[in-house]
């Protein structure tokens, strides 16, 4: 019987996950890992993992389908999911900037056009400092659209900041730094107390001494 | 183009079968647990002046409120809580009436806009009680015991988790940074959603002194049994803080006095209405339910926007997640299953001969099912 299902986010941020988890004690055979099942366990037993899209992975831990998960805080923020966010890990690290083809001022425009996969937190970050801006959703490749004339600047997530050279934009502001964070289902957090903690006990023990929580 | 006529609207839904019957059969349970404690039943308006709830939610809640307008322009809303209108009732209607009151209710609420993402229904069943006029301890404990032997009766005696706190904690540490409005929430928060890596750069950034991070990252973190308490006395030490938490201490010994410490815990990161609650807070977990089912706590500001100030303990269970629990628990719980649904099939070729039958098997209390294949036209 395992004790808690974890929700794994696909993609740039997995093998990461695996890594700290894997240092943390709990790993999962590369047998289990090649089966292409829905949900695998870890080699003792106690964890079940179910591996899904960044974006999904909120979604799974507010409803309760897992118990915890691992995902970038720029999901978070983008969801408004309603989960505990316990614990930050040392993996996954980026920032939400605003990236432009030049050092435009962001101020003085009736109208700012934005790209961005991340309509909510352009959203609150321009409305929060009172700046009028036309949100343009796109779905991915979103530093090539003020090159194309779609948008005056962009919002997006920067690892290395390579890709935003490669288009000929550069950072004007960061709005937030991101982190991958574990996040618990608010009713797993009560009614599971102890294997949660016990779960937050392992990966804490990963971070770097002297880190603060 | 026209909307088609078989689409429901967002959040709404249908009843009916066994759902309905065991959705029914859980309302009577609860409201047969507040009879037995002396709660009276009250029903308030469906429709009501938006300003009502404004006033007795806090402007956020209200404000997911369905609202339209009345005749002469003034704002109404759909009854998104039933709270509110028995706090007006309580010092008004019931001004002159002996204290405490005990009141209990379950009726549907409506809101328009969602609070998370599982909650879809936009109206939902809430049954609760108010216990007004009474600000000891002891009136904490009754409406726990109440909620507690709901429960039972529920048969989910081994399954649900209780988790107390009390808003005083925050607030007296809130207290000392003195905050705006928009901060002192971001920092409720980051408390409520346990982030003590956000709370500690807002906390730095705010430039607060080592004492109080240390105090407000600990209430991200402590939650347990008695000992979660010591842990706190520890690290907090303002005096309204210290007052919240020997408040919290007095009501763990009883409940442990009661042997029903192994439903409790205490939980001192529950932040989530502050502007509501002003002493004892708590929430209801349920093995099964990926939310709460339940709240409730102390809010002695309530009633005073009503013009008279007094004392209220109370809480609300979700009717409709209570309910999905146990039909998703059929077989393992031990609460009463549907009756077996036998009937007495009645046919005849006379209609009066077909009916006296009928109502003769009524008056005997059976149930009946006319056939009427067989009347003669």
């Amino acid at each position: 019987m395992t004790e808690l299902t974890i929700a794994i986010a696909k993609g740039r941020l997995q093998t990461e996950t695996l890594d700290l988890l894997s240092l943390a004690g709990i790993s999962i055979s590369s047998e289990m890992l090649a089966s292409r099942r829905l949900a695998v366990e870890d080699e003792s037993g106690r964890y079940r993992f179910i591996f899904v899209k960044p974006d999904d992975v909120p979604v799974y831990v507010e409803h309760g389908i897992a118990d915890c998960g691992v995902v970038g805080r720029d999901v978070l923020l983008e969801s408004e999911a309603d989960v505990l966010q316990r614990l930050t890990l040392e993996i996954g690290s980026c920032q939400m900037v605003i990236a432009a083809s030049e050092d435009i001022p962001l101020t003085g425009y009736g109208r700012l056009r934005v790209a961005t996969r991340y309509p909510r937190i352009t959203a609150q970050y321009f409305g929060s400092r009172g700046l009028p801006v036309e949100i343009i959703q796109l779905a991915g490749s979103v530093e090539v659209a003020p090159l194309l004339g779609l948008a005056d600047c962009i919002v997006d997530l920067v690892q290395t900041g390579r890709t935003l050279r490669e288009n000929g934009l550069r950072v004007v502001e960061v709005i937030a730094e991101s982190t991958a964070r574990l996040v618990i289902n608010r009713a797993s957090y009560q009614l599971k107390a102890e294997a949660v903690a016990g779960l937050i006990g392992s990966l804490s023990e990963t971070r770097p001494q002297g880190e603060a929580t | 183009m026209s909307e088609p006529l078989s689409r429901i609207p967002n959040g709404m839904r249908y009843y009916f079968g066994h759902e309905a019957r065991l959705r029914r059969r859980v309302e009577q349970t609860v409201m047969s647990v507040f009879e037995g404690w002396s709660y009276d039943e009250i029903t308030t308006p469906t429709v009501d002046y938006y300003s009502l709830f404004e006033h007795g939610m806090g402007r956020s809640e209200a404000h997911r409120a369905f609202r339209f307008t009345d005749t002469d322009g003034r704002l109404l809303a759909l009854r998104p809580d039933v709270t509110s209108g028995v706090a007006r009732a309580a010092v008004t209607m019931f001004a002159e009436r002996e204290r405490p009151l005990r009141l209990c209710y379950a009726a549907p609420v409506f809101r328009q806009q969602p609070q998370s993402h599982t909650e879809w229904r936009r109206e939902s069943t809430q049954t609760g009680c108010e216990l007004m006029g009474a600000d000891s301890s002891a009136a904490d404990v009754e409406v726990l015991a109440i909620a507690s032997e709901i429960l039972q009766h529920l048969g989910l005696d081994d399954n649900y988790l209780i988790t107390l706190n009390d808003v005083g904690i925050f607030n007296g540490i809130a207290k000392r940074l003195a905050l705006d409005v928009g901060p002192r929430d971001e920092m409720r928060q980051l408390v409520d959603s346990r982030n003590a890596a956000d709370l500690e750069r807002f906390l730095v950034h705010h430039k607060f002194a080592a004492e109080e991070r240390k105090a407000l990252g600990q209430l991200t973190q402590l939650s347990g049994k008695r000992e979660t308490l010591e842990s706190a006395r520890r690290v907090i030490t303002n005096v309204t803080s210290g007052e919240a938490l020997e408040r919290l201490e007095r009501l763990w010994l009883i409940i442990e006095r009661l042997d029903l410490a192994k439903h409790f815990e205490i939980d001192l990161g529950d932040v989530a209405r502050l502007d509501y609650y002003t002493g004892l807070t708590f929430n209801i977990y349920v093995n099964g339910a990926a939310a709460r089912v339940g709240s409730g706590g102390r809010y002695d500001g309530l009633t005073s926007a009503f013009g008279k100030s007094e004392p209220a303990v109370g809480f609300v269970l979700d009717l409709d997640a209570l309910t999905t629990i146990l039909l998703t628990r059929q077989e393992d719980s031990s609460f009463p299953q549907d009756r077996e649904r036998k009937m007495s099939h009645i046919s005849s070729g006379d209609p009066s001969i077909l009916f006296s039958e009928a109502m003769k098997k009524r008056a005997e209390g059976k149930r009946v099912l006319i056939n009427f294949d067989e009347v003669n036209r």
